[in-house]
Parts: structure tokens; C-alpha cells; sequence
């Protein structure tokens, strides 16, 4: 059984403004509206005129031939009852009506889609725009600034440990950074090598080229070859300006508008606290991977065999399970199995190199470190 | 209660002429003066989570202010920015207000915070609009002047233009011309109604205030 009344509206020039909420009443032959305002108005149903929409899209309108009256409700079983109560002369207007709102909510839901899409889209192009912007800054940018934020970083620095002077033990690892740093990819970077007694198994190059080494990492190592691989890797991010990319990701804006204004002092102080409120060697994934193919080519170029890294990883690897808190140089390198098969694709991709070995006295310097403990 | 909107259309404020027992319901900070006689009470717009939705959502304060007088007196209302007001008068139907157009009522309507769709919130006027309805007069503002139009057929009104409508009118939001037109011309996304219904436009935007000014700052 259909319900007969119902409450609506009435839009017509007899009432005072041109609109009233009514009462309506579906009649034996006609639609009946009683207005606020006292006013009946009556439609036969021969003479109605049925539309749909409004703002929900659920309004049923019934209009006389001229417009002059139209009576409408937002009820949701007016459709049905009207078609019931107007015995099928309306099913073919009513039917056109539901099309239509069913046509114009598809076509509401395709346009929201696509401004979705095209927001996402935006958003992700800003996104990048910005990463490629902020590289094509740091590019440009002297070497000077990543000199002061490394000599900034690192004044303000508590290094866990105290700085070691032993000529043999510094002397090894000036060694090896000198035969690595006529292959290094940018010029100009001052390299100081900086040797911390500390169990830590850990070493770091701050941009600029200051270099930190840890006597744990020391330790650990079998070979030269190993640290060298370590040392190749860790200036590889300061070859690579990876601490200014962060730097400049870190700050997003603030760094924007220091390199416009040409406030490298600024910069400078900020990219500095950057890197003290962070670990130094927190890298992206894929900057760590970049990392290890400059450093196997440096290594490679400088003529000390490449697979060094590979086996202090191997070794790291084997003594870190449970991981040391000490093992922290891994625990910032994580998937190291990857990364070791990476490394090995990566020598077994270069042309033949004829290696030759550190002059380092290896045993001597291990022996000098196990002594301070 | 008469009432007489004043400096219209770029400074309109509302002058009531409250009686004995009369009384007007208001938009927060709404008041700009009023006799001694006249008390004002406030509470919480449609209760305490309507109050927060319409703060969060419908641009308008948490609470109304009611004011009334036992003896007689009189009470101004204004909007904080330039522009005109409008009085209309519901008959038991309903009006939707956009974000922060109402300012006074009487006290037998009834206001309502609706979604109006992300349609809307692309075209620029919002999740959700202020739905008021019952019996009694509806005092709205726009910035710059108010405009009204009686819809039949499809009317295109740029976004932020619009500023009160009829639940009978159908709004789509859709581009202004072709791709490069839309891009280009200024005019971006519109808002294309379909009627029957009354809608009510503003002849100034907030968007292009702010456009302007912004241009102006560098």
C-alpha cells in the first residue's frame, strides 16, 4: 500500500516570495498541495509535467504545461506512489526522470574521479619536481658549503670516545684515503682523517671530506683492503653531496629560501643542526646503494680490490648476530646480504684491474689498537 | 519586530526594532551595538556537537547569541566584511547557506549543518553548507553586492560566487570551457545549476580578493 501524504514545497507567483514548504496529497485524480500560507493548489495528473534532480538528486518534481506551478517533495516513496496513483500515465516521465539522475550521478562521480586522479597526479609531480629541484640546487652549489657544514658538524660534535693520535694507526688511514682521493667524483674536498678510540665498529665522512674512523671498526677488520672499502663507501656520500641532499630534503622551504637570498651562512648553520639532531649516517636506501657503486668504482680506479667491502660485510655478518649495540656502522647498513651480492655483481661488471696493496702494515696497526684496550 | 538594512550594499548592517518579548537569534560577534534594554543570552548552536560541527565545517561560530527585551528596544547587526545583506522570509521550506553567509534569524527556524559533496569542495564552496528552514525571517551577507536569480533551465556561476540556494536546485561543478579555456581564461572550475529554484550570488569572491592581494604582495 502506497502512502498518500506527504511534505514538500510548492513554487508558484500566487504565494507572497514565489515558495512555501505544503503539505501533498496524492488525490484519485490529482496532486493536491495545501501551502504554509493556506493557499491549495491542485495538478491533475493529465496535466503534470514530471522532473527530477535538485541538489540530492532525489527531488520529484510535478509541473503544470507552463511552469507557472510546480509542487515538489524530497520524499524517497513519492516516485513510487505517484506512479501508483496516477495509474501508469506517469511511468514513462517517471522512468525518463530516474535515467536522467542516474546519467547525471555517474557523470558527478567520473568528474570527482578525475579531479582525484589529477590531484594525485599534481601532488606526486610536486613531489618529484621538488627532489629534482633540490638536487639541481645542491649541484650548484661551491664545495665551500659542504667544507662549513662538515667543520660546523663536526666542532659541535661528542665523537663517543677520545680522538687517538698514534702516527701508525692515523698513518694507515691517511694512507688509504690518499690513494682514494685522486678518484674521487668532486673535486676540491680537503679530507681529515680523524681516528676515535671507541669500541664502536663504526666510521663516517661528514660532507666536506672529514673522515672519522673508529678503532672497533679497526679491530674487526682482517685486511686493509676491508677499511679501505668502508672509507671508499663513507666518502663516496660526501663525494656525492648525499648530506646536502638531505640537508636540503630536511629543510624542503627554509633551504630553498637561504640559496635564494644567497644566505649560505644561514644554510650552513642549519644544515649543521640537521646533521647533529640526526645520525650521520642515516642515507636513504637508494643513497646507500649509490654509495657502494662509487665506492667499488673509486676503489677500482685507485687500483685496491673492491672486494674488500664485501668481505667486512661478510664478516660483520657472521659476528652480528644478536647485533652488538657496538655493531653500529651495520645496523646503519642494513640487508647486507643484498648489498654483498650487489657489491660482487658490481666488481664482476668492471674490466680487469691489476690490484695492488696498501702499504700499510697491517698486523702492526691491529696489534698498536689492541694495546690501548 | 521591523527591521531595516541600512547602508547597503557595501557596509549593509540589520536594524531591528525589538517589542516587548521579542526576540532574534544571531551569529556570534554579530552585535555591533544595542539599547540597554535589550539582554543577550548565548548558547550552543543546535547543541553542543552541532555547535562544533557548524565551527568545523559550516564556517560559523559554535554558539548563537539570542537577544531579547522585555520592554522595547533596538539592535544592530553586521557581518565582518564588506558587503550587502539579504532578508528572506521561509515559509516552511528550506535554504542552504554557504560557509559563514548566515548572521540572524528568528527564533522558529531551524538551523542545520548538510553535506554538500566533494562536487562542492572542488568547486570551491565547501563539504557542507548551512541548511535553515521553517517559518520565519532569514538575514544572510555576501561580499559585495547580493544578487538573485529564479533558475529553470542550466546557469553557469563561477566558484565562490555563489552564496545561498534552494534544495531544488541541482548543482554540478564541472570545467568553464574546453581544457585550455579552463586553464586559461581565469575562470578555471564553475558551477553549473539547474532549477526549479532560486539562487542567491555575490558579486565579489573571497578567492579573487585573495588572488588579488597575493599578486599585489610581491
Amino acid at each position: 500500500m502506497h502512502e498518500t501524504y506527504f511534505t514538500g514545497g510548492v513554487f508558484s507567483s500566487s504565494i507572497d516570495g514565489g515558495r512555501a514548504g505544503a503539505d501533498i496529497e496524492l488525490a484519485h485524480d490529482a496532486i493536491k498541495a495545501s501551502a504554509k500560507d493556506g493557499q491549495l493548489f491542485t495538478l491533475r495528473y493529465s496535466d503534470c509535467n514530471v522532473e527530477m534532480g535538485g541538489f540530492n538528486n532525489k527531488m520529484v518534481f510535478c509541473r503544470n504545461e507552463d511552469r507557472s506551478l510546480t509542487i515538489f517533495t524530497e520524499d524517497k516513496k513519492f516516485s513510487a506512489a505517484l506512479a501508483f496513483a496516477a495509474g501508469g500515465l506517469l511511468d514513462d516521465q517517471l522512468q525518463a526522470g530516474k535515467n536522467k539522475v542516474k546519467s547525471d550521478k555517474r557523470s558527478g562521480r567520473n568528474f570527482v574521479l578525475i579531479c582525484m586522479v589529477c590531484l594525485v597526479v599534481g601532488l606526486t609531480g610536486l613531489y618529484y619536481g621538488i627532489k629534482i629541484a633540490g638536487s639541481a640546487a645542491v649541484d650548484a652549489l661551491p664545495v665551500s658549503v659542504d667544507k662549513q657544514i662538515g667543520r660546523h658538524t663536526f666542532t659541535g660534535m661528542e665523537l663517543g670516545g677520545e680522538e687517538i693520535h698514534d702516527p701508525v694507526i692515523v698513518g694507515a688511514m691517511e694512507t688509504i684515503v690518499e690513494r682514494l682521493a685522486p678518484h674521487a667524483a668532486l673535486a676540491g674536498l680537503d679530507y681529515e682523517v680523524h681516528v676515535v678510540r671507541s669500541e664502536q665498529v663504526n666510521a663516517f665522512a661528514l660532507p666536506g671530506g672529514i673522515i672519522v674512523v673508529y678503532t672497533g671498526l679497526i679491530e674487526h677488520a682482517d685486511q686493509p683492503e676491508q677499511v679501505a672499502g668502508v672509507l671508499a663507501h663513507e666518502i663516496s656520500h660526501a663525494t656525492l653531496r648525499h648530506g646536502l641532499e638531505r640537508v636540503g630534503q630536511s629543510l624542503g622551504v627554509a633551504a630553498a629560501v637561504n640559496l635564494l637570498i644567497g644566505n649560505v651562512e644561514g644554510l650552513v648553520v642549519l644544515g649543521a643542526e640537521v646533521f647533529k639532531l640526526a645520525t650521520v649516517n642515516s642515507y636513504s636506501r637508494g643513497q646507500e646503494t649509490e654509495a657502494d657503486s662509487e665506492g667499488v668504482r673509486m676503489l677500482h680506479a685507485a687500483k685496491i680490490d673492491p672486494l674488500g667491502l664485501a668481505q667486512f660485510f661478510e664478516i660483520l655478518k657472521e659476528e652480528g648476530n644478536g647485533l652488538p649495540a657496538s655493531l653500529e656502522w651495520i645496523s646503519t647498513h642494513p640487508d647486507h646480504q643484498a648489498r654483498i651480492i650487489n657489491i660482487r655483481g658490481l666488481v664482476a661488471e668492471l674490466g680487469p684491474q691489476d690490484y695492488e696493496p696498501l702499504d700499510v702494515d697491517w698486523d702492526d696497526v691491529r696489534r698498536r689498537v689492541d694495546d690501548m684496550n | 519586530m521591523d527591521h531595516e538594512i541600512r547602508n547597503r550594499p557595501s557596509f549593509a548592517n540589520i536594524k531591528l526594532n525589538l517589542s516587548a518579548g521579542e526576540s532574534i537569534v544571531a551569529e556570534a560577534d554579530a552585535m555591533a551595538s544595542m539599547s540597554g534594554t535589550v539582554t543577550m543570552s548565548t548558547r550552543w548552536s543546535g547543541g553542543v556537537m552541532k555547535g562544533i560541527a557548524k565551527r568545523l565545517f559550516g564556517g560559523e561560530s559554535m554558539f548563537v547569541n539570542e537577544f531579547t527585551t522585555e520592554s522595547e528596544g533596538e539592535l544592530i547587526l553586521t557581518q565582518p566584511f564588506p558587503g550587502d545583506i539579504e532578508c528572506i522570509e521561509l515559509k516552511g521550506n528550506t535554504m542552504f547557506l554557504q560557509p559563514g553567509a548566515f548572521i540572524a534569524c528568528d527564533p522558529g527556524i531551524t538551523l542545520g549543518l548538510g553535506w554538500a559533496g566533494f562536487r562542492m569542495l572542488i568547486g570551491g564552496e565547501g563539504l557542507f553548507r548551512l541548511k535553515v528552514s521553517g517559518e520565519g525571517r532569514v538575514w544572510f551577507g555576501a561580499y559585495g553586492g547580493i544578487f538573485q536569480k529564479e533558475i529553470e533551465d542550466e546557469y553557469v556561476v563561477d566558484t565562490g560566487h555563489l552564496v545561498a540556494y534552494e534544495p531544488s536546485i541541482g548543482v554540478k561543478v564541472g570545467m568553464a570551457g574546453g581544457l585550455f579555456s579552463s586553464f586559461f581564461s581565469g575562470e578555471g572550475l564553475v558551477t553549473r545549476v539547474s532549477g526549479p529554484g532560486r539562487i542567491y550570488m555575490q558579486s565579489r569572491s573571497f578567492d579573487g580578493l585573495a588572488a588579488w592581494t597575493n599578486s599585489h604582495l610581491w
